[in-house]
């Protein structure tokens, strides 16, 4: 067996995965966040996807600009949908809470996909950007493959010393680990909730233009896109943002290998397999340490 | 209210709905023919989750389960009626198979592992041979539309019977109970894993049939179709519209929104989802209790019976005493005679030792106190005596019995009665309910529901909570809650009570008021009692003595005058309330 | 009391309000109504992607036929006008199967035409045979379908699986340096797998090798094993049997990864795949089942049509199928001179209709098995018809240039 072949299949995974787990990574924050099960999330990043995809055939700007562009509105977005709807919930008994955070998103996701699709189209698209490839030995990166991956690293470091550091960074977590406590220090908890979920939404505006630069998008492809998310945060542990790079990788390795020496077709059970073999292994999931 | 009258109108829906194809078109009973499936989903989800209180996202699956059994087995030759049976058993044993790792997890957790189980049967579905993979199933096309609504009617009446059945009985209870506070529950007496399990798997076997009526009705099946994730939401958002937990939940969210979904098919030509979704998203803003439990349609005086909750449905029998004062039993074998015996007890979490090899003995009829500072290991104490942890090393022996590797029902069953320091009521049951728990799982003669309800109101009135009996729990100020924690856990027929700081937060009568309960308790009915308390004022109006714990160690053990003049225990409490109970 | 009337009530209540949506019909078989045809097209959903201009186009249809007078019925001595009632089936089978029970019963159509796809096709002809209404199927091409006896029901995939690839085999025969070995990539879906276990024979019995048979999912995103098998096995023809989508990232990484080879082969080749892979697709082959230029009965009417729907052919390939079924339809009613559902019924019947495409033949299953698909190559960014020679509008340039 060639080890170039284990590599190609090496870097293939780590690149799908770090995309993976660039998805779940809002979530993590989101979720760590308002503890709902936010079903749309996947749909989000699929609807900004389309509109990234929209703004590069309309326009040709470099993916940067787009981002640029798309970050502020998705944040934005995700600041009113919180504000407006899921925090008004927050304020009503534990079950009241989980049922209308269900609905809420149940219902922001129907909608997001078919007012994107009515007004984009349903058609699947992509960003067809090309950059040369590399060549070492057999090996073959593709510099749109580099740029990305390098973008995702940095990208995690940069986000994790943030949350480590910024004042708005720990108050998330303060906010996340106790409300009550960190609203009696100072800290507006209702804005942060409302600000981390912008946050969290704007990541997701980041994930989107990447991951349409590499693969289609289309309206309706959101929910399975959460599926993943949900398993990346679960095994990497939640709101650990490490965590769930290192988990994202290890899923795209997985599939990558098992892929090639396996069969294609179960590729994409292997992380759900293996998500319910660690979460009945670890009932708590990895690397949780609060109890809940 | 009375019994026959819903079985009359429930019949009565039945035989309208009977009618439809002979009167009505074709159409029309396509219609309602994907409206009783949705109604047996939505409905036999919310067993589960509304009742047990699990989100179960993967619902569906046992749908698709149950339809490819049935198809697979028409195929090959089965005859029509055992497929329906093998459909139900093999999503039973399903059900039961998963449900063993499944219910390891709770809350969000279980959510996501169901969550992710949806999409793997379906990749299953795709990939094995035997399920046709992406060809799916193609079974003879038969027009087979007014048998299969027949079948549909059938299976109908067969699920509203099973959640009136659920409302109405101590299993249901028990299910209530674990949506609340599983471990409250397990000191209640109720085995959860099982009832858990047995929900499930009677969720499941009605989803099958609902899928394999669905199957048989289009002549074919594949993997999208059936485990779909775009169709596997809906419903769970019927029965949340409607109401989770309300009798009439399911069944009007499924009429709403299944009405409302072919009014947008054939009236709209574009956007039709995007309208649905809008209907979900302000039913789930404005309304999440689900739209029956409004106050438009709580107040209205036509409909307003739809909102009822569980506790209006069953009337405790009344007039049932068995004894004056509490129902107990009066205990006064054992007098003198060791109650429990602590031997060389040790509890640690990682490297933290909290409760360091202690040994004592309560003899029968004791009042015993149990002091110490805080993080001195008296809750972790209780909780091994309780068995809501398994001690590392040492045994406990309650009345003979060594408790190693018991569970928290067993040792509630043995008589181990407790109170926790921060009340764990069942919130959304009413005190009534909440007294009746035990009355229905523990003792010797397991009361029913309505006796149980009955019974529970002399405990409620011995805490001075008669006026509050149909008040839910959480709407209780904190000393209404602990009394109602004392009475549940009198409830439990204790022989042994473990009461953990009842008086912080009381005021000096409401704690000599509950010092007299104590020493009745013990004078009448013979149980013996562990108290740990802070209040020292307390503590000696009544105790026989006391025991000082200190870092996981006993430091003093005797009565109470002996205790407080203890070197030892003065300079760990460096003047506390010590001088003033002397 | 209070509660019977209550639960009487909303019985009541939920049937009235079934029947609000069943508005009045119109009568079957005159020579004044108009002659109605009833679909259901996937607009939005899962489907959606492919069918989502064919509501205009429809409607245009209808337009443009009123636009010549009508459908010329001889039983009449006039021609009368055509109405297509058209519903969303969402894309979920359950949902088409009561909209096709609603247009019998309640808006009581005269003919069915449509719906598409396989997972329809299946379980909505059985209310065609219930009602007695005549159907012809647009793109259904999953073989099964036809075999289940049912007497009224027609489809006209086009292409059919077995005539799929003929021209682009008999096209490479012709070629120099012969190629001699062949590797298959399939997506796990009904009709693609079909398309290979019938032509991986094939080729086998024309006397290529067959190394090897990937089949894929739909949501595989990391094709980089797949690439590599390929590298190692050096085939002559990558045959890629996979609908749009799903091969954007292999097409992608495929060329990232520098793969070799004579001819690049993508059966279901469209113009939606071009536009997402850009230049990644120059010198790909593929089939279409029609394209503005080629002649044929009712072209013009068909190249009219779809610049008024604004319908891209090269984008939407599987329009031709849909459009064919109204085509047929129109002529078996004319054929048969009445709206009588048995004589139209007969007149399909192992009957041969015209079409853009050539001739239709139906079999007696129903099945139209001769209808194939002509063989394009992209070249320059545009698709280019190349065989074969006589409709040409380009000549086939082999080996692939930029596959070397």
């Amino acid at each position: 067996m060639d080890a170039s072949i284990i590599i190609q299949i090496a870097l293939g995974g780590i690149l799908l995965g770090g995309l993976y787990a660039m998805v779940a990574f809002g979530l993590s924050l989101i979720y760590g966040v308002a503890r709902i099960l936010n079903f749309a999330h996947g749909t989000l990043l699929a609807v900004g996807g389309v509109a990234a995809s929209a703004i590069f055939t309309a326009t040709a700007w470099n993916p940067l600009l787009i981002m640029a562009l798309l970050v502020p509105v998705l944040g934005l977005f995700g600041y009113v949908f919180y504000d407006k709807l899921l925090q008004p919930l927050t304020k009503r008994s534990h079950f009241e809470y989980t049922v209308g955070s269900v609905l809420v998103t149940v219902g922001a996701l129907l909608i997001l996909s078919d007012v994107a699709a009515w007004i984009a189209g349903p058609a699947p698209r992509n960003i067809p950007l090309r950059f040369e490839a590399m060549e070492f030995g057999d090996v073959i990166v593709s510099t749109t493959q580099a740029w990305i991956l390098g973008g995702i690293i940095v990208f995690t470091i940069v986000l994790h010393f943030y949350i480590k550091k910024s004042w708005f960074g720990r108050a998330m977590r303060a906010v996340t680990q106790d409300h009550t406590g960190a609203t009696i220090c100072g800290v507006q908890a209702d804005r942060v909730h409302a600000l981390t979920f912008a946050f969290g939404s704007g990541i997701v505006a980041i994930a989107a233009v990447l991951y349409t630069m590499l693969f289609p998008v289309d309206p309706y492809m959101g929910f399975s896109l959460t599926v993943k998310a949900f398993t990346i945060i679960i095994l990497g542990g939640i709101g650990n943002l490490v965590g769930a790079l290192i988990a994202g990788i290890f899923l795209g390795l997985a599939e990558g290998f098992t892929s090639f020496f396996w069969a294609t077709q179960w590729a994409p059970a292997i992380s759900i397999v293996l998500l319910l073999v660690i979460l009945v292994i670890f009932p708590q999931g990895f690397g949780w340490r609060k109890s809940k | 209210m009375s019994n026959y009258r819903y079985w009359l109108g429930g019949a009565f829906v039945l035989a309208a709905l009977a009618l439809i194809p002979t009167s009505g078109s074709a159409y029309t009973t396509t219609l309602l023919f994907t409206m009783l499936i949705s109604y047996t989903l939505a409905q036999s989800w919310d067993w589960v989750g509304g009742e047990a209180g699990y989100i179960n996202l993967a619902h569906f699956a046992f749908y698709g389960i149950g339809a490819y059994a049935f198809c697979l087995s028409l195929l090959n030759g089965i005859p029509i009626a055992l497929c329906f049976v093998i459909a139900v058993v093999v999503t039973s044993i399903v059900a039961l198979v998963v449900s063993f790792p499944l219910f390891r997890l709770r809350g969000d957790y279980f959510a996501f592992a169901t969550l992710a189980i949806l999409p793997l049967t379906e990749l299953l579905a795709f990939n094995f041979d035997f399920t046709g993979g992406a060809d799916g199933v193609v079974l003879p096309p038969k027009y087979v539309l007014f048998e299969a609504y027949y079948l549909a009617i059938g299976l109908v009446g067969l699920t509203a019977i099973a959640t009136v059945w659920l409302i109405r009985t101590r299993f249901g209870y028990a299910l209530k109970a674990i949506r609340n506070d599983e471990e409250a529950a397990e000191i209640c007496g109720i085995r959860i894993f099982p009832a858990k399990s047995r929900v499930l798997i009677m969720s499941a076997g009605f989803a099958s049939l609902a899928g394999a009526l669905q199957g048989w009705q289009l002549s074919y099946i594949d993997p999208t179709t059936v485990f779909g994730l775009d169709v596997a939401l809906i419903p769970i958002a019927m029965a949340l519209l409607g109401g989770s937990g309300l009798l009439w939940g399911a069944v009007v969210g499924v009429i709403i929104l299944s009405l409302f979904n072919q009014l947008l098919i054939v009236s709209l030509p574009i956007l039709q989802t995007a309208i649905f979704g809008l209907l979900l998203l302000l039913i789930g803003r404005y309304m999440p209790g689900g739209l029956l439990r409004s106050g438009i349609i709580r107040n209205n005086r036509w409909i307003g019976f739809l909102g009822r909750e569980h506790d209006r449905f069953v009337k405790a029998t009344a007039g049932v005493t068995m004894t004056d004062g509490l129902p107990l039993p009066k205990q006064s074998d054992m007098k003198g005679q060791p109650v429990l015996e602590c031997r060389n007890l040790t509890m640690a979490f990682g490297g933290n030792v909290a409760v360091d090899n202690i040994s004592l003995t309560i003899n029968a009829g004791e009042i015993v106190g149990l002091v110490g500072t805080n993080g001195s290991g008296k809750t972790t104490l209780f909780n091994c005596i309780s068995k809501v942890f398994e001690q590392k090393s040492g045994d406990i022996i309650f009345l003979g019995q060594n408790l190693a590797g018991a569970r928290r029902d067993d040792a509630s069953k043995l008589g181990i009665g407790r109170t926790f320091q921060i009340p764990q009521p069942f919130s959304d049951l009413t005190v009534a309910e909440n007294i009746a728990m035990p009355l229905m799982y523990r003792g010797a003669v397991s009361a029913s529901l309505p006796d149980a309800l009955g019974l529970a109101t002399q405990f409620a009135e011995y805490v001075g909570l008669t006026d509050h009996l149909s008040a839910r729990a959480d709407s209780l100020n904190l000393q209404q809650k602990k009394a109602l924690e004392l009475a549940r856990a009198l409830a439990c027929r204790p022989r042994l009570l473990l009461v953990d700081e009842v008086a912080s937060g009381l005021t000096p009568m409401e704690v000599r008021n509950f010092v007299n309960h104590i020493r009745e308790l013990r004078d009448n009915y013979g149980i013996t009692i562990i108290w740990v308390e802070h209040i020292f004022s307390a503590l000696a109006q009544v105790v026989d003595r006391v025991i000082v714990m200190e870092q996981g160690s006993i430091i003093a053990d005797g009565p109470l005058d002996d205790v407080v003049r203890d070197e030892r225990v003065l300079r760990t409490y460096l003047g506390s309330a010590a001088p003033e109970a002397v | 009391m209070k509660y019977t009337i209550g639960l009487f009530a909303l019985g009541t209540a939920a049937l009235a309000a079934t029947s609000l949506i069943t508005p009045a019909h119109a009568t079957v078989g005159s020579c004044t109504e108009p002659v109605t045809f009833g679909t259901t097209i996937s607009s939005t959903g899962r489907y959606s992607t492919l069918a989502d201009k064919w509501r205009n186009m429809t409607i245009e249809f209808a337009k443009m036929i009123n636009e010549n007078g009508g459908v010329n019925l001889k039983g009449c001595g006039k021609k009368l006008p055509l109405k297509i009632i058209i519903y969303d089936d969402q894309s979920v089978p359950s949902t088409a199967v009561s909209l096709f029970e609603r247009m019998a019963t309640v808006d009581k159509v005269d003919f069915f035409v449509g719906p598409d796809w396989s997972a329809m096709g299946f379980p909505v002809p059985p209310v065609a045979e219930k009602h007695k209404i005549p159907m012809v199927m647009a793109n259904v091409a999953a073989p099964p379908i036809f075999k289940r006896g049912l007497k009224y029901m027609w489809g006209t995939p086009m292409p059919t699986v077995p005539n799929w690839s003929t021209r682009y085999f008999d096209m490479m025969s012709k070629q120099t340096p012969r190629p001699k070995t062949i590797y298959f990539i399939t997506q796990d879906n009904p009709v693609t797998k079909a398309l290979t276990g019938f032509w991986s024979k094939k080729a086998a019995s024309l006397g290529y090798k067959v190394l090897g048979n990937e089949l894929f999912s739909v949501e595989l995103k990391d094709f980089t094993s797949l690439v590599l098998k390929l590298r190692i096995r050096k085939p002559d023809i990558i045959y890629i049997s996979s609908f749009d989508s799903p091969s954007v990232p292999l097409i992608q990484q495929m060329r990232r990864l520098k793969t070799k080879a004579k001819d690049v082969h993508h059966a279901l080749l469209s113009g939606k795949l071009h536009k997402q892979v850009g230049n990644d697709l120059e010198g790909v082959t593929g089939e279409i089942p029609w394209y503005p230029g080629v002649k044929g009965p009712y072209s013009d009417f068909t190249e009219e049509l779809v610049k008024r729907a604004n319908v891209d052919m090269f984008e939407y390939p599987w329009t031709m199928s849909r459009i064919s079924a109204y085509l047929i339809m129109v002529q078996a009613v004319e054929r048969a001179g009445t709206v009588d559902r048995e004589k139209v019924r007969a007149a399909l019947f192992k009957g041969t209709f015209d079409s853009p495409t050539g001739q239709i033949e139906f079999n007696e299953n129903g099945y139209a098995h001769k209808n194939g698909a002509f063989t394009l190559q992209v070249q320059n960014g545009k698709p280019v018809i190349v065989w074969p020679p006589e409709i040409a509008t380009g000549k086939f340039v082999y080996p692939s240039p930029s596959w070397q």
